[in-house]
């Protein structure tokens, strides 16, 4: 005969336990409860991550994933045809996001710039590759320092202007790779107040007025330079506020419109905005809080230079959004 | 001798029973040996924030059986990116870069911005007017490199048996440290 015992059951013995365990657990969530109380020192920017949505200029049309992880940068090339630099990777996609071209490089694809007669200039960390229209590698050029560090392009039919965040200039090509100059370098008799750029985000553009637009995010400003690194003119100013660049280190990226005006970029609250030529904030194209993981990239334990977002604008005046966190690119339209 | 029952012979009821109340056993003497050897008063273990696990929540400034706490923000140089625009100094809409206190984040105006060159300025703490709120902490991290820390000062930490931050603290960031090796510093950006 089996030995009696006087113990539970074993579902007695699962029902105590589920019991105790619950009890446990109210227990403790009562006294998690008790402890959250108001942080009389809060840092609070919640008013500067929702966009008063008078200002926002811009609604979205469509968003579509990426190719390829570890996206950087985007540009558009005069077909209208959109690169984007991913990974190790430069994919040409139409404006409805659809697959074409696509080169791969030996590392990561930092930047790109696409000329009139159909180059493609790749921009590696320390170098810079030149394809033709079909893919095929043309030239590449030497690095020009081991701090090199390129993280913006921008070309025309004779020069190409590459960024260089490491060094702190941006550089001056001719279309066969020869360095014409070295523009921003500090220069107190030229009053040039020099590059500042405490994370990777250095960007150039060509004006439609004939000057390079640069950011210097260090100095919360855009600067105008002539192709000789003239100085011509500058216009940002520091603030969370919306008109202002935010944080450490902001503009990022700049792109323009046909007009001449000038769309900007920020990190940590990311935002993109509108300027005038002449550097007045006039509206929103897409608030903090249509980036919620990019903002969590800087206020989670990561450091910032893994978020950000960059723009580029096609000949209908869209503004396409690459959300480097995200994974994807938004395209925005004018409202009305 | 006992004959060893077969490999594949069932578990009884009672020897579930056993082999759970063992192993709930052995977990509970494990976790109590854990939880309690931190805790330990002994004399080389004292009282220290680990910056990685600090949430800002501002109750180092509050808890403290000090009246002014013994936590203060303390800056590693070599991280700090010497920014014009420091977010851990200036509050998120200063009307100017300047030092007056309407443009400070710090309730108390413990941080001491120095000129160095254009466009660079440094920035020190003054613990006798810091009051370890962690405000500056939070905007450094949040838009910088994260250089401003909270820690501990041994000089007035009274190294409670419990420490009444300890006890508060949300993000678990308190834990005893040998006493050899007192402060947890940060070396590299966040």
């Amino acid at each position: 005969m089996k030995p009696q015992f006087d113990l539970f059951d074993r579902r007695q013995f699962f029902g105590v336990v589920t019991k105790t365990a619950a009890l446990l657990g109210l227990a403790g969530g009562a006294e998690a409860r008790g402890q959250t109380t108001a942080n009389p020192f809060a840092y609070d920017i919640s008013r500067f991550q929702k966009t008063d949505p008078k200002l926002i200029a811009y609604q979205e049309v469509t968003r579509w994933p990426l190719p390829h992880k570890e996206a950087r940068r985007l540009a558009f090339g005069p077909d209208d045809q959109l690169y984007v630099c991913a990974g190790n990777y430069i994919n040409c996609l139409s404006r409805a996001g659809g697959r074409g071209l696509e080169l791969a490089l030996a590392g990561p694809a930092c930047c790109v710039a696409a000329a009139r007669d159909g180059s493609i200039f790749a921009g590696l960390r320390d170098h810079i590759e030149v394809f033709d229209s079909k893919g095929g590698q043309v030239a590449r050029w030497p690095s020009p320092d081991a701090k090199t560090w390129l993280t913006g392009l921008a070309a025309d039919e004779k020069n190409v202007f590459a960024a260089d965040a490491g060094k702190l200039v941006v550089l001056r090509y001719d279309r066969s790779g020869k360095i014409l100059g070295r523009i921003g370098r500090k220069d107190a008799e030229r009053s040039v107040p020099g590059f500042i750029v405490p994370s990777p985000f250095l960007d150039v553009i060509i004006h439609r007025d004939g000057l390079l637009r640069v950011n210097n995010p260090g100095r919360h400003r855009v600067e105008a330079y002539t192709f000789e690194g003239d100085l011509e003119a500058a216009w940002g100013k520091p603030s969370a506020a919306i008109e202002g660049f935010c944080g450490c280190c902001n503009p990022i990226a700049i792109a323009q419109l046909a007009d001449g005006r000038v769309v900007t970029c920020e990190k940590g609250l990311p935002r993109v905005k509108i300027y005038s030529a002449a550097g007045e904030f006039e509206s929103v194209v897409a608030g903090p809080e249509s980036f919620p993981e990019n903002a969590r990239a800087c206020t989670d334990l990561n450091d910032c230079v893994h978020g950000g977002i960059d723009a580029a604008v096609d000949s209908e005046g869209q503004i396409y959004i690459l959300d480097i966190v995200a994974a994807d690119v938004r395209v925005m339209k004018p409202k009305g | 001798m006992r004959a060893k029952p077969p490999v594949d012979a069932p578990v009884t009821r009672r020897q579930f029973l056993r082999n759970g109340a063992r192993l709930m056993t052995m977990t509970g003497l494990g976790v109590a040996a854990g939880a309690l050897a931190p805790r330990s008063t002994g004399a080389g273990w004292v009282w220290q924030i680990d910056p990685a696990r600090c949430l800002h929540c501002g109750n180092c400034a509050t808890q403290c059986v000090l009246e002014q706490s013994a936590v203060k923000c303390v800056h590693a140089y070599a991280v700090c990116g010497y920014c014009q625009l420091c977010t851990g100094f200036f509050n998120p809409e200063p009307n100017a870069l300047t030092t007056a206190a309407e443009n400070q984040l710090c309730p108390t105006s413990a941080i001491q911005r120095t000129y160095i060159e254009d466009p660079y300025y440094q920035y020190s703490i003054d613990e006798k007017l810091c009051i370890g709120c962690a405000k500056c902490v939070e905007g450094c991290e949040r838009f910088g490199n994260g250089s401003l820390f909270l820690q501990i000062r041994h000089d007035r930490c009274l190294n409670c048996n419990e420490c009444a931050i300890a006890r508060s603290c949300p993000g678990a960031a308190f834990r005893r440290v040998p006493v050899d090796h007192p402060y947890l510093l940060k070396t590299t950006s966040r």
